[in-house]
């Protein structure tokens, strides 16, 4: 397939801020008016962290603001790559490749998403949760073992399934109307003591089989919890879409550094977590199936 | 100082028998089947002589299992394994969809043995691409590849199994991680090779202190970027000791990130210019490479490119 032309941008991205959080995490707005504008849930951005850094990194998207042109992100510092990152200072740019990936499809309005993030996987479940107000049923359900990087509210929405004690959401999606709960098994008020993929079962089997059979889960997050996730939507046989990373070099799909094996009509292949990614169907995915 | 009415530098070289458009020649390995640079916006074919397509072997490849990349101090290393779909593939569905109006589009033939080397030439000579590139250098696959090359004779032996093949012109991408790549660009030159390209990545490795494994799933990987370029300046000077004396021209290429580099290149010996990680790092690179090459040829009153190819002083 010819790749689409001029869809992806280079844009010299100013920081307007950069807030620092517990656990290395810290959020980051950029102003990349281009990305901003044309951004879908899912996608990501390939940044230069420093001038000293030989190889960008791939960062997804938590939320843009087509009008102000700003493009959020959620960081976690782990690496040298990303606590370079951390120290970088308002008012400075930075080199911004995006928007690139192919993104969640969120196209079938009669379905229920059920969002399942987890850590730095949580940005692309609000991304998708905002893209989804007033379009399709939605509940996010968001796992964290250090604080979340987020103003927390209760939920005023019960959810079936549940607990009395699992009350707590995230105040901007709450404020617009999207239901959601956490989960950690770092012992924090108002969240499910647990796995989040758990939390997401416990609501699922709750549902009748009608309202059970029209959702669909879409995750990102660490590999165990994607595994759990794509347990979860095996066994009570829903669709299920997971984002993955890798090491990535391009980012445009050049170079084939970035792959994912995929079982495709019987044949496996190496698809490319940039281009052909980063949203596969669990099913693809022998490491998940 | 430049006269103002100063005609701008003619950037296009003679390469191989063909004519390049820009001394930049897109590396095979970093650019895919050649469309995937133009999804981003101000990137534009028109400013590269040539771009070189993925690795093509005569049967489908899956690749290595990841990681296939990893970054390292001022470079980084990747180990593909040459995934691409077969060369009837690349003929059939590939070329026929890519704009040769914009630029010119090379393979890059890889084969495990002599005979498949012929036969992929053979493939390719009835087609669109304007030149084969030699692989002979590949570290990162376990049959052919690099142990082609790291034999000046069997090195040789590549280049004359294709020759015959083809009418297009031939160019040999030789190893930096041989003892002698003069006496290998020799035998390639007695062979046939209308053009050598200097050079492809070392062979390193990286290794995760937690996991104690390798972090390259092949274990060893091809090491490019700004790491390699004073290794690549120096291959290119002792290859152009043999290559000059009989015409061959060289696409020198290994870590340029910026006009500058681009510049010490062409000094040292470079006919054309590589140019691969350096995109990873900045996809508009190309466009920025050429302005710098327009400026400093202006400010030294050459009239193209070519003027300062090879303009070593000892």
């Amino acid at each position: 397939m010819t790749p689409q032309r001029n869809t992806i941008f280079e844009e010299s991205a100013e920081i307007l801020a950069n807030v620092h959080h517990p656990g290395d995490q810290f959020v980051m707005r950029v102003k990349a008016p281009k990305t901003a504008a044309t951004a879908e849930p899912g996608q990501f951005v390939h940044l230069q962290v420093s001038d000293e850094r030989p190889m960008r990194r791939p960062i997804s998207i938590m939320l843009t603001d087509p009008e102000k042109g700003t493009v959020d992100l959620l960081v976690k510092a782990i690496g040298e790559g990303t606590r370079l990152l951390r120290e970088r200072k308002v008012g400075e740019t930075m080199p911004i490749l995006g928007p690139i990936g192919r993104p969640f499809d969120l196209s079938d309005h009669s379905k229920r998403y059920v969002l399942i993030g987890g850590g730095v996987g949580i940005p692309p479940m609000i991304f998708c949760a905002m893209h989804l107000i007033d379009k399709a049923s939605t509940v996010v359900f968001a796992g964290s073992e250090v604080e979340f990087p987020f103003a927390l509210k209760p939920s005023t929405a019960l959810l079936p399934g549940v607990g009395g004690n699992t009350i707590l959401g995230i105040t901007s999606l709450e404020e617009r109307g999207i239901t959601s709960r956490l989960a950690s098994n770092a012992g924090f008020y108002g969240c499910y003591e647990g796995h989040v993929p758990d939390l997401a079962r416990d609501y699922l089997l709750a549902l009748n089989e009608e309202e059970r059979s029209r959702c669909v889960l879409l995750s990102c997050g660490p590999h165990p919890m994607l595994h759990a996730v794509a347990r979860v939507g095996r066994e009570l046989g829903l669709p299920t879409y997971l984002s993955l990373e890798e090491h990535m070099a391009c980012a445009i799909g050049g170079c084939a550094g970035c792959v994912v094996k995929t079982v495709e009509e019987g044949e496996e292949k190496y698809r490319r977590v940039c281009v052909d990614g980063p949203v596969f169907e669990a099913s693809l995915l022998p490491e998940f199936a | 100082m430049p006269k103002s009415d100063s005609p701008v530098p003619d950037l296009s070289v003679p390469f191989a028998g063909l004519t390049l458009q820009s001394p930049i020649v897109l590396l095979s390995g970093c650019v895919g089947f050649g469309e995937e640079y133009t999804r981003v916006e101000g990137f534009s074919n028109k400013d590269v002589g040539a771009v070189i397509l993925k690795g093509t072997t005569l049967e489908p490849r899956m690749g290595n299992a990841p990681h296939r990349v990893y970054e390292t101090p001022s470079g980084m290393l990747n180990a593909i394994g040459l995934q691409n779909p077969g060369t009837r593939y690349v003929i059939d569905n590939i070329l026929p969809n890519l704009p040769h109006s914009e630029t010119q589009f090379w393979a890059n033939a890889n084969g495990t043995s002599l005979e498949e080397y012929a036969e992929i030439a053979a493939i390719f000579d009835d087609s669109p691409v304007t030149a084969i590139e030699i692989n002979i250098s590949c570290p990162n696959v376990k049959e052919g590849g690099v142990h082609f090359g790291n034999d000046p004779v069997m090195a040789g032996k590549v280049v004359e199994a294709m020759r015959p093949m083809t009418k297009k012109p031939l160019i040999t991408k030789l190893s930096p991680n041989n003892a002698d790549i003069a006496e290998t660009a020799r035998h390639c030159i007695e062979a046939g090779t209308d053009g050598l390209s200097v050079i492809n990545t070392l062979v390193g490795m990286a290794v995760d202190i937690e996991s104690r494994k390798p972090i390259i799933g092949n274990i060893s990987g091809g090491l490019s970027g700004p790491a390699i370029k004073p290794v690549a300046l120096w291959k290119i000077h002792q290859t152009r000791a043999v290559a000059a004396k009989h015409n061959i021209p060289i696409l020198g290429q290994g870590g340029i990130t910026s006009g500058k580099d681009a510049i010490e290149f062409a000094i040292t010996g470079s006919d054309a210019i590589g140019v691969g990680t350096g995109l990873f790092y900045d996809p508009l690179l190309c466009g920025k490479i050429l302005e710098e090459l327009r400026d400093y040829l202006s400010k030294h009153n050459m009239e193209s490119y070519q003027e300062l190819v090879g303009t070593l002083q000892s």
